[in-house]
C-alpha cells in the first residue's frame, strides 16, 4: 500500500502546485465562467448518461411487462450485462448515419429545430436544487423561468413540421403544437398552487416549506391532491408521450413533427423528449414530494442518528430525491405499456374541459387555506 | 441579484451548443450520397404533390389566442400567488373578483361550443 | 461593470440585428422567428435592469404564446409577396405617420421624466414580491380593468373565429356517460311459447 500512497501525495501536490496556481492566475471573471461550466459539465454528464440509460429501461421495463427480454445481446468486453451497451451501440450507429435534409426543406431552420427542443430541456437544470443548497443558480424566480423554458421549447416542433416541407410532418406539428399550448394551462395553474402553499419561487424554499415533523405527511401532494395528479398529467401530455402521442401517431401520420429527420439530427429530438421526462419526474418530486426530504418522521431519523449506514440511509440526502424521480420515470414507461392512445378531440377535451375547471377551483380552496395559515402547521 | 443569473445565461448557451455539437459531428462522419428519391420529402411512397403548407382549420388558431389569455392570466397569479399571507383578504377577493370575470369568459366559450373539437 | 456591459451590447446588437431583419426577410415565417430572437434579446435586458419578473414574463407571454399564434396565422397563410411589395408604396404615407406619432410621443415621455439610476439590487431582492405587494392592493382598479379587457378578448376571439360546421360526425362523451340502461336496452316481458 505505501506506493498507493505515495501516488496519492504526488498527485494532490501537482493539483496544488499546477493546477490551482495556474488557476489563480487567471483573471478573477474567468475564474467564475470556469468554476461554473465545470459545476455544469457536473450535472450535464451524468444527466446525459440518464438520458441515454433511461432509453434501455425504457425498452426493458416494457419488454418485462410483455414477457419479453428486452435488448440483451450488446455489453462490453464480450459479456451481455443484460444488454448493458445498448445505448452506447444506438448513439454510435446514429452517429455514423446520414442526415437527410429533403428537397423544399429551409436547410437553416431544419436544423436548428432540434437544438430549440434540446437546449431548453437542458437549461431548466440550472435552478433545480440537488440537496440543500446544492443547486448552481440560486435564483428567486425560478419557477417562473422553468415555465417559460417549458413554453418555448414548442418552437422546436413548429420550426421542425414547418421547414421539412412534408405535409405528415405539418399536420404533426399543428396537432403537438395545440396540444402542448393547451396542457399548458393547466401546468400553469398546478404551479400556482405549489407557490401559493410554498409563499415562494424558489426551488429550495419550496422543498424545505414541505419540511415537517411527520415526514411525508407534511409533503403538499396531499393537500394539493387534485394539482398534483394534474401536474404530473399535463406534463406526460407536455412530452407528447403515451397516451397522448398522436404527434408521433405511427399509424397515421409515421412520427410528426419529425418525419423527415434522420441520424443526429433525428438523434437529438429523440435526447429532447427524455431529458424532459427526467425534468418533468425531477419537477414533480421537488414539488409535491419534498425534494430531497426524506419520507420518515423526525422522530425516527434521530433515533437511529448514531448507527452509520442506517442513519444516512433514513435521513434527508440526495438519494431520496431520485428515488422520487425513478418513481416517476417508471410511471412514464408504465402509462406507456398500459394505456392506449387517446384520440385527438378527446386530448382536448381533458385539457381544457376537466383540468382548467378543477385546478380553478381548488386554486380558490387553497388560497382559503393559505390565509387561514393552514400550511406549514406541522413545520419544524 | 444579476450574479445569480450568470450561470443561467451560461447554462443556455451550453444546453445549445451541446445540440449543435452533436449534429456537426453527425454531419462530419455520416456519409452523403444523396439522389432525388432520398431527398424527396416522405409522403408515404406516393410521389409527392402540391405544396405541403397548406390551409389548416380555423380552430386551431382559437385554441392559440385562449392560450394567450390563460397565459397572460397565470403571469398575474404569479405574483399574487406569493405575497397571499401578506396582503391577506383585500388580495384573495382582488383575484376571486379576477379569475370571476375570467370565468365567465370560459363558461361562454364553454357554452358556445369554442373547446368542442368536431 | 466591465462585463455587464458587454452582456448588454451583445444582447443590444443581437436585437437591432434581428429587428431589421424582421421588416427585410422576404419569408413572413423567417420574419416572425426573428421577432421572437428580438423578444428574447430584450428580456435578456430586461434581466440586466434586474426586472427579473418582468423578463420572464416576456419570454413566457410573448415568445411562449403570442408568437406561437403568430407562428400559427403565418404558416398557414399564402402570402403573395410581390403583391406586398406593390402594395408598399400605398401603406408608406401611414407608416410614416405611426413612426412621428411614436417618434414624438417617446421624445415627449423621455423628455418629461427624469429617473435617476437606481442603485444595484441587494442578492435576495426579490422583483415577483415587491410587485405582489403593490399590484394586488394599490392598484386593484388597473388590475380588475386588466380582467375585463381579457374577457372582451375571449369573446372576440370567439365571435370572429368560430364557425360551426353542422355536417362533421363527432361523439359527445358528456352523453355518452349520461346514457342509463333503459335509453339503451328494453326488457320485454312475454309467455312461454310452446314448441310446433
Amino acid at each position: 500500500m505505501e506506493w498507493l500512497n505515495t501516488s496519492i501525495d504526488w498527485l494532490t501536490l501537482l493539483f496544488q502546485e499546477w493546477v490551482v496556481v495556474y488557476f489563480q492566475m487567471l483573471p478573477e471573471a474567468l475564474q467564475t465562467v470556469i468554476l461554473i461550466v465545470l459545476k455544469i459539465v457536473v450535472i450535464m454528464v451524468p444527466l446525459m448518461l440518464s438520458v441515454a440509460y433511461l432509453t434501455l429501461a425504457e425498452r426493458k421495463v416494457i419488454g418485462s411487462m410483455q414477457i419479453r427480454m428486452g435488448p440483451n445481446r450488446v455489453g462490453f468486453f464480450g459479456y451481455s450485462l443484460a444488454g448493458f451497451g445498448q445505448p452506447i451501440a444506438d448513439a454510435v450507429k446514429l452517429m455514423f448515419k446520414e442526415i437527410i435534409i429533403p428537397t423544399g426543406a429551409n436547410k437553416y431552420l431544419f436544423l436548428t429545430a432540434p437544438l430549440l427542443s434540446l437546449g431548453p430541456a437542458l437549461a431548466a437544470w440550472a435552478v433545480l436544487p440537488f440537496g440543500e443548497g446544492i443547486v448552481l443558480a440560486e435564483v428567486n424566480a425560478a419557477l417562473l423561468y422553468v415555465l417559460a423554458l417549458t413554453s418555448v421549447g414548442v418552437y422546436g416542433v413548429i420550426i421542425a413540421g414547418w421547414s421539412s416541407n412534408s405535409k405528415y410532418a405539418l399536420l404533426g406539428t399543428m396537432r403537438s403544437a395545440a396540444q402542448i399550448v393547451s396542457y399548458e394551462i393547466a401546468m400553469g395553474f398546478a404551479l400556482v398552487g405549489v407557490l401559493m402553499a410554498a409563499g415562494s419561487l424558489n426551488l429550495g424554499e419550496i422543498v424545505n416549506a414541505q419540511r415537517g415533523d411527520y415526514g411525508i405527511v407534511s409533503w403538499f401532494f396531499l393537500p394539493l391532491f387534485p394539482l398534483f395528479v394534474i401536474y404530473f398529467i399535463s406534463g406526460v401530455a407536455e412530452t407528447n408521450r403515451a397516451p397522448f402521442d398522436v404527434a408521433e401517431g405511427e399509424s397515421e401520420i409515421v412520427a410528426g413533427f419529425h418525419v423527415d429527420y434522420s441520424g443526429m439530427a433525428f438523434a437529438v429530438f429523440f435526447l429532447a423528449e427524455y431529458a424532459n421526462m427526467i425534468l418533468i419526474a425531477a419537477l414533480t418530486s421537488l414539488m409535491f414530494l419534498g425534494g430531497w426530504l426524506s419520507i420518515f418522521p423526525a422522530s425516527w431519523i434521530a433515533l437511529v442518528a448514531d448507527i452509520p449506514v442506517l442513519s444516512w440511509v433514513v435521513g434527508d440526502g440526495i438519494h431520496w430525491f431520485f428515488a422520487k424521480m425513478s418513481f416517476f420515470l417508471l410511471l412514464f414507461l408504465w402509462f406507456r405499456a398500459t394505456f392506449p392512445r387517446y384520440r385527438y378531440d378527446q386530448i382536448m377535451r381533458l385539457g381544457w374541459k376537466v383540468f382548467i375547471p378543477i385546478t380553478i377551483v381548488w386554486l380558490l380552496l387553497v388560497g382559503v387555506f393559505v390565509i387561514q395559515g393552514w400550511f406549514g402547521l406541522g413545520a419544524a | 441579484m444579476l450574479e445569480n443569473y450568470l450561470p443561467v445565461l451560461i447554462f443556455l448557451i451550453i444546453g445549445l451548443a451541446v445540440g449543435a455539437v452533436m449534429i456537426t459531428l453527425g454531419f462530419v462522419l455520416s456519409p452523403h450520397k444523396p439522389d432525388s428519391e432520398k431527398l424527396s420529402p416522405y409522403e408515404c411512397g406516393f410521389e409527392h404533390f402540391g405544396d405541403a403548407r397548406m390551409k389548416f382549420d380555423v380552430r386551431y388558431y382559437l385554441i392559440a389566442i385562449l392560450f394567450i389569455i390563460f397565459d397572460l392570466e397565470i403571469a398575474f397569479l404569479f405574483p399574487w400567488a406569493i405575497v397571499l399571507t401578506e396582503i391577506g383578504m383585500f388580495g384573495y377577493v382582488a383575484m376571486a373578483i379576477f379569475l370571476g370575470i375570467l370565468v365567465v369568459g370560459f363558461v361562454y366559450e364553454w357554452k358556445k361550443g369554442a373547446l368542442e373539437w368536431e | 461593470m466591465g462585463f455587464e456591459n458587454i452582456v448588454f451590447y451583445v444582447f443590444a446588437g443581437i436585437m437591432v440585428f434581428s429587428a431589421l431583419m424582421v421588416i427585410t426577410v422576404k419569408n413572413p415565417v423567417q420574419a416572425a422567428l426573428f421577432l421572437v430572437l428580438t423578444f428574447f434579446s430584450c428580456a435578456a435586458i430586461w434581466m440586466l435592469l434586474e426586472a427579473e419578473f418582468l423578463a420572464i414574463a416576456l419570454v413566457l407571454v410573448y415568445v411562449g404564446a403570442v408568437m406561437v399564434l403568430f407562428l400559427f396565422v403565418v404558416m398557414m397563410l399564402d402570402i403573395n409577396v410581390a403583391r406586398m411589395r406593390a402594395a408598399f408604396m400605398q401603406y408608406l404615407p401611414i407608416g410614416i405617420a405611426v413612426l412621428v406619432t411614436m417618434a414624438v410621443m417617446m421624445f415627449m415621455v423621455v423628455n418629461q421624466i427624469h429617473i435617476d439610476a437606481p442603485g444595484r439590487a441587494a442578492a435576495n431582492y426579490n422583483n415577483t414580491r415587491e410587485l405582489g405587494l403593490v399590484l394586488y392592493t394599490v392598484y386593484v382598479y388597473p388590475f380588475e380593468i386588466a380582467a375585463v379587457i381579457l374577457l372582451v378578448a375571449i369573446i372576440a376571439a370567439i365571435a370572429l373565429t368560430l364557425r360551426r360546421r353542422p355536417n362533421t360526425k363527432h361523439q359527445n362523451p358528456d352523453l355518452q356517460i349520461a346514457v342509463k340502461r333503459d335509453d339503451r336496452i328494453r326488457m320485454v316481458k312475454m309467455d312461454t311459447e310452446e314448441k310446433k
